[in-house]
């Protein structure tokens, strides 16, 4: 209760005041929120922040649905723990680990992406590539996890439906609309909600990698919020920020699950 | 056929997915001057530990380490046995505004640390356990998720069993430590490793409260070490890396079974 009911209210007090963290704390009755609304930087953070949570979750649950069916089917047992082994650990590795490795990878001159492409473009210092970048690296993080939840979700499936739908002459791509996706709904309506959740929160890859730029072109709300709190010390600013974050992901979970009622199964 | 060829693009795919970790831990074994050569070098020749030998030069790497397990340890123990007692007390026991509780609680899953973090760190300065080990490990004590996680699992232990303990005269720890856990046992190492990974690999938190480079967890100081490379060679770093990817690398094909289990089991993302 100390460390979230008494925050949580902390913030909504922080959020009227205006303090740097050294003097005292002056009250500010709504500026704040004056302020964010004209704020041009808030704004753009935003905008990043929610394109980045679109394009993560139409990649992970698209690709990482993909992948769960191909290593579904019947594989050679080698090349199955193989598959899952690639995909699955790069999870596991820290995010600075991951972060810092990558900047070396999308290095223009000598990086491996830059080899390959043939390309000579600096994407992180580009302000049109920078952010679908860090979608990219996001992607190659955590896809693993997305890819092990919709393979534990597959395996749900019973088979008996499969073997039913087969002999009604029903075709794979038939299965998988009507025995498959049906059955899997809780499971990719959980990954959804889940993976939005983690994309609103994202900050490490910026911090690390591109500091927000170029120009604010990478710039999450979290990042926003660290930079106003710990660097500038607006800390009323910053509380008022990160109650922003929070009412976007109250409100985008909301209405996920009202969504749901339509496409879920329970 | 088809499948053949499917395994075929799901390998090549797994290439391209490793191909940067192997990279790395090349780079990491090349003496600066054969690093990051073009076309791009899978196999480091001549091989050398001479970048590994540096790193703690430029950052108190063991130091580290050390910081990061002892706060995933305390973390860990902390985590799981507050959930469990808070799990026990929502499942088990019956007392006013229980279900209340329960509810609150539920919502807090969705507040985002960020939201919290700010509050906290005046209340950490308050107690002047900013820049200490302590202000890492002491909010992390009480996880939401582990005891919702727990309950559920609890849930599913039948209600027979804690009624013939209490038959034999047991007491609530009784029944929670000889009868509860031993069962809920998959359920404790799956919220346990999940709580000691995502502490292990925490950035946010510790990026915010400690400075000193001795105090530091390993990711922090990873990033701060970009900074003390500066013009230096970045084989370093490389080296760096390797030493806090290899044993991941290494507990996870060990325990690859458990790691899978425990993520598709709790299921939310660190």
């Amino acid at each position: 209760m100390v460390f979230v009911a008494l925050p949580l209210v902390a913030a909504f007090g922080l959020s009227l005041f205006h303090w740097d963290l050294l003097g005292t704390p002056e009250f500010a009755g709504l500026d704040n929120f004056k302020q964010l609304v004209s704020d041009t930087a808030t704004i753009r953070a935003v905008i990043n922040t929610f394109v980045f949570a679109l394009a993560s979750v139409v990649t992970h649950i698209g690709i990482g649905m993909l992948l769960a069916l191909g290593v579904h089917r019947t594989m050679t047992r080698g090349t199955k723990y193989f598959v899952r082994t690639a995909f699955f650990f790069p999870f596991l590795v820290s995010w600075a680990a991951v972060a810092l490795l990558w900047k070396y990878v999308l290095d223009p001159t000598f990086g491996l992406v830059a080899h390959y492409l043939s390309t000579t473009t600096n994407w992180l210092a580009s302000p049109t590539w920078a952010l679908p970048t860090l979608i990219v690296v996001d992607w190659w993080h955590t896809i693993g996890y997305t890819f092990i939840i919709l393979l534990a979700g597959l395996q749900t499936v019973p088979a008996q439906l499969h073997e039913a739908a087969r002999v009604d002459g029903a075709n794979g791509w038939w299965r998988f609309w009507s025995v498959t996706l049906p059955v899997m709904s809780p499971t990719i309506f959980f990954a959804t909600v889940i993976t939005f959740i983690g994309a609103f929160q994202i900050f490490d890859p910026m911090v690390i990698m591109t500091q927000g730029g170029p120009d604010g072109a990478t710039r999450s709300i979290v990042q926003y919020t660290y930079e106003k709190g710990f660097q500038s010390f607006e800390v009323g600013y910053a509380a008022t920020l990160s109650l922003v974050l929070f009412l976007v992901i109250m409100l985008v979970t909301g209405l996920q699950f009202r969504l749901s009622r339509r496409w879920v199964h329970q | 056929m088809r499948g053949k060829l499917l395994d075929l693009v799901l390998v090549l795919g797994g290439l391209v997915m490793i191909a940067p970790l192997v990279w790395l831990v090349v780079n990491a074994l090349s003496e600066p001057i054969n690093a990051f050569q073009l076309p791009p070098q899978w196999i480091p020749r001549p091989p050398t530990l001479q970048n590994f030998q540096q790193v703690p030069d430029l950052i108190p790497f063991a130091q580290m380490a050390w910081n990061s397990l002892q706060i995933a340890v305390i973390t860990t123990a902390g985590a799981l046995f507050t959930s469990a007692l808070a799990a026990y007390a929502f499942n088990r026991l019956r007392f006013p505004g229980r279900d209340q509780i329960f509810s609150v609680l539920l919502a807090a899953l969705v507040v985002p640390v960020q939201l919290t973090v700010v509050p906290i760190f005046i209340m950490m300065r308050w107690l002047h356990l900013v820049d200490t080990t302590v202000a890492i490990w002491l909010p992390a004590l009480v996880n939401v998720f582990g005891i919702f996680f727990l309950r559920q699992y609890i849930s599913s232990i039948p209600r027979e069993l804690d009624e013939a303990a209490i038959m034999d005269g047991a007491g609530h720890f009784w029944i929670l430590f000889r009868v509860i856990l031993p069962l809920a046992r998959p359920g404790l190492t799956a919220l346990g490793i999940f709580v000691f990974e995502a502490s292990w690999n925490n950035f946010f938190w510790p990026y915010i409260f400690l400075s000193s480079p001795e105090k530091m967890t390993l990711p922090v100081g990873l990033v701060s070490l970009q900074g003390a490379v500066g013009g230096g060679p970045a084989v370093v770093l490389f080296a760096a890396i390797t030493l806090v990817v290899l044993p991941i690398l290494v507990l996870f094909l060990i325990f690859q079974r458990s790691f899978i289990a425990s993520i598709a089991s709790t299921g939310l993302r660190a």
